[in-house]
């Protein structure tokens, strides 16, 4: 291939710019001057000379500040100005904190319990009182962080890896594999989540998250693989799509390269909105006897132990219930935020 | 010749029936040569352009019939593997749109480097070297520096060079710029217009150029196809075509150019609209609208009647046509 320099000067580029329209001098002003090593070229020498159209002064200041800007950064650049994103952003933060190194705020045994102390109100060194089984309720459900968010963080991601490969690989061949997958994505939605957690998670008899996160998992899916074909279908009609197939790129690399980071804003979002029902799912499904199942620690078991004894220990169910409910809120109102700023008809 | 379409017919199945786009059409360029395929929308010179290059939507397109030959292979008889390495390295297209035919969340950059990992198994690092060496060779200012940006940084002309930087790539034998110029401003129009031209004679490459507009083609086509209702309706050497068209359909759209010698006259429109795909009339599509329609255009469909000078004239009637 010749190298550029074999060009010809244009006839009509005597001083470079001025042969440009309107257009083209706004790109002059934020594109060349001297930044980088680009004043080897043609184009590079020319816009270095004389300069009537650009405004010389401008030169020279714009171009540090042209950040490069592209839906991620822009959705970044939202999120960090946006409260609502900052106040749970700060409350996730501490969840996860919290989850991997609980003792950091509660050193005590979350399984270490004196019936004696059945139902006492707070006292000092037990801000949240004890339980039906005398057990700390402050060390409880800060332990009690880890289960909600390994099953809501484990189960998001297989949803989201599922329900995007499966929907996105059926929105992109379509055919018969579209109809297939459509059809058993409706049998899936038509399973009630309650009603299907009694059925299938009443015969697992392992005590771990994994039954739990698995259940979520299968009947998740399908709701991600939907918003996954849907977006895929529209990023496959663009028209950069078509152009990378007239230059000659395989299908694999048209899904993975073009029509992929086009189409995964709905999925994160979809799927940031999701981790706060699946935990709260894992709750409720906890607090049926089907989740998870003790000696684990979870604020589902808690919220069900404590549920009879409402009247005389109210103390053991609020503070399980007033956590779950803010982590929820916390995952929702994060996954509002990111919506908001992926969505440029909203820009 | 480089390529040679040879009685293509492509139809749409839809739900409401079966739309004929492309009812026959032949046509041929050579190497450096421009062919300009004239037409207004719907006339079928964008869904032959797709079919050459392999990307028509099918389903609902098929091609019914007909070959397309390029460098004496049969593309429609090659697998789609074969084809995918024909696109790009042998043949490119420019798109009109180009900030709709560049991925929003890549750098330019990395998509003119993607032409050469694809075809030619580069690493990304000299990709990107080849990158800016092409942008440079579309006069893009600053290219180095440029490389990372994104296509909304560039205005409307820089990243209608880009595309044609893309293009260009592989130097293909043959480019097809379907309407490369329709989203310009005017100024802007001619410029990359002459880009193209310069850089297609410097390579020889054969170019397709698609397009509606008459002023376009003048400059720097050679040989012009009109196109009407999925045929070719005339096609010649393009000074002939516009000093004495010979079809009727031809004449009424030179007649329909703003003329500064016409200044206050009402300007010439060829009466109602082209037809639907799905119901071409019988005999001459062009019967409806022809002032010069005679009994035999509602029966009988005109071949392409060879005119002299190289030229062919879908029309029974061509010789009224072309002397008066």
């Amino acid at each position: 291939m010749p190298e550029p320099q074999h060009l010809e000067p244009p006839p009509y580029v005597p001083g470079g710019t001025p042969e440009l329209g309107p257009a083209d001098a706004e790109v002059l002003r934020t594109g060349p001057g001297g930044r980088g090593p680009g004043g080897t070229g043609p184009g590079g020498t020319g816009a270095g000379g004389p300069d009537p159209t650009g405004g010389p002064s401008a030169v020279p200041s714009a171009a540090p500040e042209e950040r490069v800007r592209s839906l991620w950064s822009d959705a970044w650049h939202d999120l960090r100005r946006n409260p609502v994103f900052l106040v749970s952003a700060l409350v996730i933060l501490f969840l996860v904190l919290i989850a991997l190194w609980p003792q950091l705020i509660a050193p005590g045994n979350p399984l270490d319990c004196d019936l004696a102390k059945a139902q006492q109100g707070s006292g000092p060194g037990h801000p949240f009182g004890f339980n039906g089984q005398g057990c700390d309720v402050y060390t409880r459900t800060v332990h009690g962080a880890r289960t909600s968010v390994t099953v809501g963080v484990c189960a998001t991601l297989g949803v989201a890896v599922l329900g995007s490969v499966l929907g996105g690989l059926a929105g992109f061949f379509g055919g018969v594999w579209d109809a297939i997958l459509s059809r058993v994505t409706d049998v899936f939605f038509a399973i009630p989540v309650v009603l299907g957690g009694l059925v299938l998670l009443s015969v697992v008899t392992s005590s771990t998250v994994w039954p739990v996160i698995g259940f979520m998992v299968l009947l998740g899916w399908p709701q991600i693989s939907r918003i996954a074909r849907g977006s895929v279908i529209t990023a496959r009609q663009n028209d950069y799509v078509q152009a990378a197939r007239a230059l000659g790129a395989s299908p694999m690399r048209i899904l993975l390269r073009h029509i992929a980071p086009n189409a995964i804003a709905p999925v994160i979002v979809v799927a940031t909105i999701a981790l706060g029902t699946y935990i709260a799912l894992e709750a409720t499904l906890s607090y049926l006897g089907v989740g998870l199942k003790p000696p684990s620690v979870s604020w589902g078991i808690d919220i069900s132990a404590a549920s009879p004894y409402i009247r005389n220990a109210p103390h053991a169910l609020l503070w399980p219930s007033g956590a779950l409910a803010v982590t929820v809120l916390a995952f929702i109102m994060l996954g509002d935020a990111v919506r908001d700023a992926l969505d440029p008809k909203l820009r | 010749m480089l390529l040679e379409v040879r009685d293509l017919h492509v139809e749409f199945r839809t739900r409401d029936g079966v739309a004929r786009a492309v009812n026959g059409v032949s046509y041929g360029v050579d190497a450096g040569e421009t062919l300009a395929v004239l037409g207004e929308s719907g006339s079928g010179k964008s869904v032959t352009a797709q079919a050459i290059m392999g990307i028509l939507d099918s389903p609902p397109g098929r091609i019914t019939g007909g070959e397309i030959l390029f460098q004496g292979r049969d593309l429609l008889k090659l697998k789609e593997e074969q084809r995918r390495r024909v696109r790009g390295a042998e043949m490119a297209m420019i798109f009109q749109d180009a900030l709709s035919a560049l991925n929003p969340v890549l750098p330019v950059g990395d998509q003119l480097g993607e032409m050469f990992v694809v075809h030619r198994g580069m690493s990304r690092k000299d990709a990107r070297t080849k990158a800016v060496e092409l942008m440079d060779r579309v006069r893009i200012p600053g290219a180095a520096a440029r490389v990372r940006d994104y296509p909304h940084q560039f205005s409307g002309g820089m990243r209608q060079r880009i595309m044609i930087a893309m293009a260009l790539a592989l130097e293909p034998a043959l480019i097809i710029a379907d309407e490369p110029t329709t989203a310009l401003d005017v100024t802007v129009q001619a410029q990359v217009m002459d880009l193209l031209a310069e850089l297609q004679r410097e390579l020889t490459m054969g170019l397709v150029l698609i397009t509606h507009d008459l002023g376009v083609v003048a400059d720097v086509a050679d040989r012009i196809a009109v196109m009407y209702a999925g045929r070719i309706v005339e096609s010649a050497p393009v000074h002939d075509l516009y000093k004495a068209p010979a079809h009727p359909y031809t004449r009424g759209l030179l007649d329909s150019i703003p003329r500064l010698d016409h200044k206050g006259r009402e300007l010439y429109a060829i009466k109602g609209l082209p037809p639907s795909l799905m119901d071409i009339p019988p005999g001459c599509a062009f019967h409806p609208r022809c002032t010069a329609a005679r009994d035999l255009c509602r029966t009988d469909v005109p071949p392409l009647h060879e005119v002299p000078g190289e030229r062919g004239s879908a029309c029974h009637f061509w010789k009224e046509c072309l002397h008066g």
